[in-house]
């Protein structure tokens, strides 16, 4: 069976976020991962490989730092990557979405993995955007995966509850978190990684113009969360302090 | 003795030697399955060891009881022997030992030796079969039937020397045995009897004695007690590193590699495979295994015999890969490989000089390099190192705001120091550890010491991610560590964390990171001792000291800090009965920091009773990690709020004048 995954590099989890003098982001001596949520589906994905046989194929959207990624998900097991760098278009959900369609409709594939959605902007819109252009079937945040004989039955989490569902595949289906445990590179994996094919690729080899792929939306500002300030203990008797904290929370804080 | 019986005596003595020298060809047969591994470098102190532990058998009396056992099975043997030999001489030529054999105390000494042995293995029968000493863990008649009988094979064999000379003696008193009081006491049984008769009687002995002195030879060969002879090969054939260097590099680079952890027994060295042979199941390693003792799956013995039988299994003749078990899950248990501490305490007790921590290293190399099937903990622990250089998985640009209030230089901005403080991931980010390395801030600059630390650029020792297995984590931070530390000119180090300090210390070395590397608790004694800092009066303080391993097994430390906090004024120093090198380990050592302890008792609970039961009201340590440990062992026993635990260097902060 193919798969497709759809992997996006991110900032680490614990990464200091900053801004820089203009304004934007600063990416200076951050540490970037795999988007937590599409380490899920590559590891899925080779689940489902190991199950059924077939080859794992992640393709993502970017610069070259985004080979470490491929890197890791080729060392965890998937057999080839492809990175198509967006030649220095300022992408949005809506351009990854494009290029990523066009990507992975060059692959055959029986199924498209991704993550629900990516722990930096968290939009979670551009697993979604590739179902709706490539016209596939969509299950969102799923935590349990059986595929079988060109079907596939997902558990997928639903306000308080579980919703179990069929799709006939191809149909793209996202990871969320409990749907298994990503593995840990072996050395065997490691080094073969550095032999496993990583296609880069340019817009024009996927046969779209800057402009197909032009973002729809603009970042007007970034702007960091105030500081928290400091817990403030208010002394004295029990009643006298509840009266004042009744008090700090209407006058001060104003949430009564 | 007519030509018959010589005839016979040489047929049965060539066969023994036989015998004796298969059984030697074929352990070392069976031993060389193993991977190369040079011991035979440094000559002169490989035979200084055979002399302090072999003939001084040192390590072995360290226990008084076995140990005294011991010895006198082992030299009363070997003085024995020289009795054997001039009574095999005489029974057959009628000759003896030019100058010995004729004088009297050579019978007394030689009767002095034999009656050791004789006594000496009873005393083995009786821890065995009456005391039934725990660490022994003697089994059913089937398992003991062999070593039943050997001691009864000995003790007949003495006895039946005794009786021989008796016998003899007692046909024709000779000036001679005026001392053999053995010989001469059994002589006596033959008051009476004819010298004729008496004479017959010392043929039947002479035989009786030659036949089972000759007849261990044979059983060497067959039984899987070989351990007199291995025991001293072992000794020879010892590590003679540092002793927290003895975990080898691997070479990670070499893409021949199918694997690089120990999967199958071939995959050990020589020198892995030899130690089960020259084991004889003291059980000294179980019986201060931290492990073990707090009901954990693993034992170091277990470990060393099963892997023996293993070899037995597989070098049998005919014996294919596929009628052997697997090494990893089968002679090995999972649970067994992820119990061990790394605390030491094994290979300290060990009297051969057994390495049974670099075979546990080994197979979990093999679990985490090659299978990449581990505990879930260790994953997010590597994960944490792998993307923020420290196991805890705090954002590595915080590394250093520990230090910012306090105003630390950093060696980016630092002229000359005196030392880098190497501050850790501890020091850097757990809540406790960060008031030791603030207290250690203020010690050191009250002694006017000129130092600086990393800041964001140090990156976690990988200490846990080596003794965990994952040796390529480990290398990655070693050579990043390296290269920053040369990078900046670094000399001298001086860190708070016994971790760091073995690591850089005796392991960076083997990545050509050479370092002159103070663990602080040896800095504040040199300071002391020169008068650079002074204390100030303070309350009287009943005070246990706990040895991290790290800082005593692995690097002898034992005396610095102790010296250090009876400098302390008030200080009163009560020792655990467990201390020094039979120190019991806090539980948190080989990473096992990391993991979740779901089974048997926690070792941090055990220890913190050994402490608590000589009623401190604070506890010394030397390292975060045994810190932690204790902390949450007082928790746990509800002492918390009563007994301290600190660090060294926080008692000295405390009595700054």
């Amino acid at each position: 069976m193919k798969i497709v995954v759809l992997l996006k590099q991110t900032f680490d989890t614990e990464a200091k976020i900053s801004l820089d003098a203009g304004g934007r982001i600063n990416r200076q001596g951050v540490n970037l991962i795999i988007n937590p949520y599409d380490e899920y589906a590559v590891e899925e994905a080779l689940r489902l490989k190991e199950k059924h046989g077939g080859e794992v194929t992640v393709v993502s959207v970017g610069e070259a730092q985004v080979q470490d990624a491929l890197r890791q998900a080729l060392a965890m097991g998937a057999d080839k990557a492809v990175l198509v760098s967006p030649d220095g278009v300022e992408v949005d959900e809506y351009s990854t979405a494009v290029i990523l369609a066009k990507a992975v409709a060059r692959q055959e594939y029986d199924i498209v993995l991704a993550g629900w959605r990516a722990i930096d902007d968290g939009s979670a819109q551009v697993a979604a955007r590739v179902a709706e252009i490539l016209g596939l079937p969509m299950v969102n945040m799923v935590t349990k995966l059986e595929v079988n004989g060109g079907r596939a039955v997902a558990t997928r989490e639903i306000e308080g509850g579980v919703e179990v569902v069929e799709v006939p595949l191809p149909a793209v289906i996202t990871a969320q978190k409990g749907l298994n445990e990503p593995r840990y590179p072996s050395m065997k994996g490691i080094m073969q990684a550095k032999k496993k094919p990583l296609e880069k690729l340019g817009l024009s080899d996927l046969g779209l113009d800057p402009a197909q792929a032009a973002p729809k939306v603009k970042i007007l500002q970034y702007f960091l969360p105030a500081a928290r300030a400091a817990g403030k203990i208010l002394p004295g008797e029990p009643a006298e302090a509840a009266a004042a904290l009744a008090k700090a929370l209407r006058e001060e804080a104003k949430v009564i | 003795m007519g030509f018959a019986g010589q005839v016979v005596f040489f047929i049965l003595a060539l066969f023994a030697v036989y015998s004796f020298v298969m059984g030697v060809l074929e352990r070392r047969r069976r031993t060389l399955i193993g991977q190369p591994e040079n011991r035979f470098d440094r000559p002169g102190e490989r035979l200084a060891g055979l002399v302090t532990e072999v003939l001084g058998q040192r390590r072995v009396l360290r226990d008084p009881g076995g140990g005294l056992m011991h010895v006198m099975i082992f030299w009363g043997l070997i003085v024995f022997t020289l009795g054997i030999l001039q009574l095999m001489l005489e029974g057959l030529f009628g000759v003896a030992i030019p100058v010995l054999g004729r004088s009297p105390s050579f019978y007394l000494v030689t009767d002095l030796a034999g009656t050791a042995a004789l006594l000496g293995m009873l005393i083995s029968a009786y821890r065995r079969y009456v005391a039934r000493v725990p660490r022994l863990d003697v089994g059913n008649w089937r398992q003991e039937r062999l070593i039943v009988a050997l001691i009864a094979g000995i003790c007949v064999m003495i006895l039946a020397y005794f009786l021989a000379w008796g016998a003899r003696l007692a046909a024709a008193p000779e000036p001679r045995f005026a001392l053999a009081f053995a010989a001469r006491l059994a002589g006596a049984l033959f008051a009476g009897t004819g010298p004729a008769q008496a004479m017959v009687w010392h043929s039947v002995f002479w035989w009786m004695h030659v036949a089972l002195a000759l007849g261990f030879l044979v059983f060497f060969r067959y039984s899987p007690l070989v351990h007199p002879v291995t025991a001293v090969a072992n000794v020879y054939f010892r590590y003679l590193g540092p002793k927290g260097g003895a975990i080898a590099p691997l070479d990670l680079e070499d893409e021949s590699r199918e694997t690089f952890g120990v999967h199958r027994l071939e995959d050990y060295t020589w020198k892995d495979l030899m130690d089960g042979y020259a084991c004889t199941e003291c059980g000294r390693c179980q019986s201060h295994c931290p492990a073990h003792l707090s009901g954990k799956p693993l034992s170091p013995k277990w470990l060393i015999l099963h892997l023996k039988e293993h070899l037995e299994e597989r070098t049998r003749k005919h014996a294919g890969e596929a009628e052997t078990r697997k090494l990893l899950g089968e002679v090995v248990k999972e649970d067994e490989i992820w119990a061990c501490t790394t605390c030491r305490s094994c290979e300290e007790q060990c009297p051969v000089f057994n390495e049974h921590i670099r075979k546990i290293v080994g197979l979990r190399r093999a679990m985490v390099l090659d299978e990449s099937d581990f505990p879930g903990e260790a994953q997010l622990c590597f994960t944490n190192m792998e993307r923020n250089y420290n196991p805890w998985g705090v954002g590595w640009a915080t590394r250093a705001d520990w230090a910012a209030e306090l105003e630390v230089p950093q060696l980016s901005e630092a002229q000359e120091v005196d030392y880098l403080y190497w501050v850790g991931c501890a020091g850097s980010f757990d809540d406790r550890a960060k008031k030791v390395a603030a207290a250690l801030v203020r010690v050191l600059r009250a002694a006017g010491i000129n130092f600086a630390i990393l800041g964001t650029e140090e990156k976690c020792c990988g200490d846990s991610a080596r003794r965990l297995g994952n040796e390529y984590l480990f290398q990655t931070l070693a050579q990043e560590n390296i290269e920053t530390l040369q990078g900046y000119g670094v000399k001298r180090i001086v860190t708070a964390c016994p971790h760091c300090f073995n690591t850089l210390r005796n392991e960076y070395p083997q990545f050509g990171g050479h370092f002159e590397v103070v663990h602080h608790t040896q800095l504040l004694d040199r300071l002391l001792r020169d008068g650079k800092l002074k204390l100030a009066a303070g309350e009287a303080l009943r005070l246990t000291y706990h040895d991290s391993c790290y800082l005593g097994r692995y690097n002898d430390e034992y005396e610095a800090p102790r010296r250090v906090l009876r400098a302390v004024p008030g200080i009163q120093l009560v020792e655990m009965p467990l201390r020094r090198n039979t120190a019991f380990c806090c539980g948190a050592g080989g990473g096992r920091m990391w993991l979740e302890e779901h089974i048997g008792e926690r070792i941090n609970v055990v220890r913190t009773g050994q402490a608590l039961a000589v009623n401190p009201q604070v506890i010394a340590c030397n390292c975060p990690f045994c810190l932690t440990m204790l902390e949450d062992g007082l928790k746990d026993k509800g002492a918390f709020e009563t007994v301290r635990a600190v660090d060294v260097a926080e008692l000295v902060a405390e009595r700054l004048s």
